[in-house]
């Protein structure tokens, strides 16, 4: 946690108001109803670790892109995010700005390489990416550990988070929200593995971007379009709508690097590159990918600059919180049955988000794990479902009682996974240059100062300045490290590439 | 498989990837000029944003020549979609800093904003979605990949398998 800088609700935690209205409770169980039978068509066609972990490396284009899009963007962009722009203004906007760039920038550096070492190599998890580029065990278990530091603190916030959606919808306390929540998740990720996970997700994430699309239309034309939404706003808080809002220009600039450099570096992206059937659909990728993301956040702007305006002119009664964005524009203007649809949508996002995150723990601890340490799982299928569930109910009990903890562990996430892997994995599989000591080196500084930083800032004895992270100082001090450890040791630049993964970086 | 000869070639005649990795470096560094500016005692000086407003695109830039770039092909007509985002980028976040704030009731709006908001979310936000998606799929096929590459790598997968396999026979 950072207190230099306003920190926005990334992962929803704050109660909601009840939105147990009959239509609200009716659409959700339609929406249960959808993700339990895709899942259970799902289990019947997964056969193999391959099929669980990587389905089968048999997606087409779309599904992929859906799903990609579907977990990028978590609840954040529905409730937190939205509530962020009400607090802060246009500063906040510099969390999704980087969107414009990311996913063509993740193609290019990424994606075909990742896609490539797939087919060459048989390659599974990220942190067999990293092992095959470095031939190094070392570096791939490092990789693993630190990914799964990271995983921990998203899967107990995503418990949570999920907690607080189903409660608002159904009204039935956020414990058994937790418990409903995960459980339905735990169904579909430990039977259905990620395949199951791909087909929620192209589900989940067309409802998103259909409830994203109706809300944002819904708020211009109730507010008579973004001009006079605008002309509300700057008679009365004109600074809102600064370049930076109310957030000084290093901490928008801060979330710009942050959200874009570090998108490289975020597993439950990047990880799907592997599963795409055809190599040669990667052409449309980013673009797809980049219009779904759109679609998807315009209701992050809309409601977030829209409810400013209608509590300004009295639409709307001003705000007990900034997370009441979404929910109080919903409940009291727009019809129920979008209230219904984004309420899902949220559900969704959680979910989604939960469930690869899942996939991806239980692939460390079964794969990357054991290969770190010279050894093989023999069953990694039934390993793999084993180790769904334990790291399911972990995270359900940990976000059930550890309290502010769990917000504490939500929060550095994004940040551990940028700045332990992008330097890594995405300069290390563009550079010959790049050494695994100077992989090794990056890996431990990102991990070591993000904890270090985090750790001092949540218990108070250390502050920030004003727009300067833990997370951009880790991802700043590990790139720095790798060029330098790899320069300094460049004599054995050569000799740690085998010719195929040589091969994949030449193309 | 590249012989060894001309892989040397290849890694020293590759100054398209050693001028990214430069100017990677160089990105990087300047936002940690900027970010240590801020730890100074008399609190974050004006010149820090600034340097964050040109290392950030610079770096952004970068790292996808360095992905983009494809042996002694370089970038190819990359160059221009990349510069173009490199320069509104840093273009935008610079005309932020530098317009005054001139926000009220009565601001002329574009697309329903303020100048620097529109700037901001129109030129910073939109601009780059209409060039580098359409950039990577018209270079597809010369520039990142193409069946022909699929295949080499296919090749050498098979051949390793059967390397593998024979040595545990």
């Amino acid at each position: 946690m950072t207190p230099g800088l306003p920190v926005p609700n990334l992962l929803l935690q704050a109660a909601l108001p009840s939105a147990a209205r009959p239509a609200v409770v009716a659409v959700g169980v339609i929406y249960f109803a959808v993700v339990v039978a895709i899942s259970v068509w799902a289990a019947r066609k997964t056969r193999t670790a391959s099929d669980f972990f990587v389905a089968g490396k048999g997606i087409g284009l779309i599904a992929l892109t859906v799903a990609s899009v579907s977990v990028s963007v978590s609840g954040f962009a529905f409730i937190g995010g939205p509530g962020f722009i009400y607090a802060v203004g246009l500063g906040a906007m510099y969390i999704v700005l980087p969107a414009a760039v990311t996913n063509v920038m993740g193609a290019w550096v990424l994606a075909k390489r990742m896609r490539l070492l797939g087919e060459a190599r048989n390659l599974i998890t990220v942190p067999d990416a990293i092992g095959a580029r470095y031939r190094s065990p070392a570096a791939q278990g490092l990789a693993a550990i630190a990914m799964l530091v990271g995983i921990v603190g998203y899967m107990a916030t995503n418990a949570l988070a999920m907690g607080v959606v189903i409660n608002s919808i159904f009204g039935m306390g956020l414990g058994w929200g937790i418990w409903i929540g995960m459980g339905v998740t735990l169904a579909y990720s430990a039977s259905g593995g990620i395949l199951a996970g791909i087909y929620n997700d192209v589900f989940q994430g067309t409802l998103m971007a259909i409830a994203s699309v109706l809300v944002f239309l819904f708020v211009l034309g109730f507010g008579g379009g973004l001009g006079e939404i605008s002309r509300t706003i700057l008679a009365q808080d004109p600074s809102f709508l600064g370049p930076w809002g109310k957030l000084t220009p290093l901490a928008a600039l801060s979330f710009f690097f942050v959200f874009s450099m570090g998108s490289l570096g975020q597993p439950q992206a990047v990880h799907k590159y592997y599963m795409l059937r055809d190599p040669l659909q990667l052409k449309w990728y980013p673009l797809l990918k980049t219009l779904g993301l759109v679609l998807v956040l315009l209701l992050y702007f809309g409601v977030g600059v829209g409810v400013k305006a209608f509590v300004l002119d009295g639409r709307l009664a001003p705000l007990a919180s900034p997370d009441q964005a979404t929910p109080s524009l919903l409940l009291n203007v727009t019809p129920i049955i979008l209230a219904a649809l984004v309420f899902s949508g949220v559900a969704a996002a959680t979910m989604s988000a939960a469930n690869s995150f899942i996939n991806i723990g239980a692939a460390i601890v079964t794969h990357d794990l054991p290969v770190a340490f010279g050894r093989r799982v023999k069953d990694e299928l039934r390993w793999g479902r084993a180790m769904t569930i334990l790291i399911a109910v972990a995270a359900a009990i940990t976000a059930q009682r550890s309290g502010t903890m769990v917000a504490f562990l939500g929060i550095f996430g994004w940040g551990l996974f940028a700045s332990t892997l992008v330097p890594t994995l995405a300069v290390g599989l563009n550079w010959q240059g790049a050494t695994r000591e100077g992989a090794i080196a990056s890996i431990l500084t990102g991990l070591v100062i993000t904890l270090a930083l985090e750790t001092a800032a949540y218990l108070k004895f250390f502050r920030f300045p004003a727009g300067v992270t833990a997370s951009a100082v880790a991802m700043v001090s590990s790139f720095l490290v790798f060029f330098i450890v790899s320069w300094l040791t460049k004599r054995s630049a050569q000799s740690t590439i085998d010719p195929d993964v040589r091969l994949v970086m030449e193309l | 498989m590249t012989e060894p000869g001309t892989r040397k070639t290849t890694i020293i005649q590759d100054t398209t990837r050693s001028a990214a990795l430069v100017a990677l470096f160089s990105g990087i560094l300047a936002i940690a000029v900027g970010y240590g500016a801020a730890f100074l005692p008399g609190g974050t000086p004006d010149w820090a944003p600034w340097l964050l407003a040109v290392g950030i695109p610079v770096a952004l830039g970068a790292m996808m020549i360095l992905g983009a770039a494809r042996g002694r092909v370089g970038i190819g007509p990359l160059k221009y979609a990349f510069a173009f985002v490199v320069a509104v980028l840093a273009i935008g976040f610079c005309a932020a800093l530098a317009l005054p704030a001139t926000e009220s009731p009565l601001s002329k709006l574009w697309l329903g904003l303020p100048a620097r908001a529109a700037i901001v979310i129109y030129g910073i936000g939109l601009l780059p979605i209409i060039v580098l998606p359409v950039a990577y799929a018209l270079t597809f096929e010369t520039q990142t990949l193409n069946a022909e590459d699929v295949e080499r790598v296919r090749e050498l997968a098979r051949e390793n398998r059967a390397r593998s396999e024979s040595q545990t026979s």
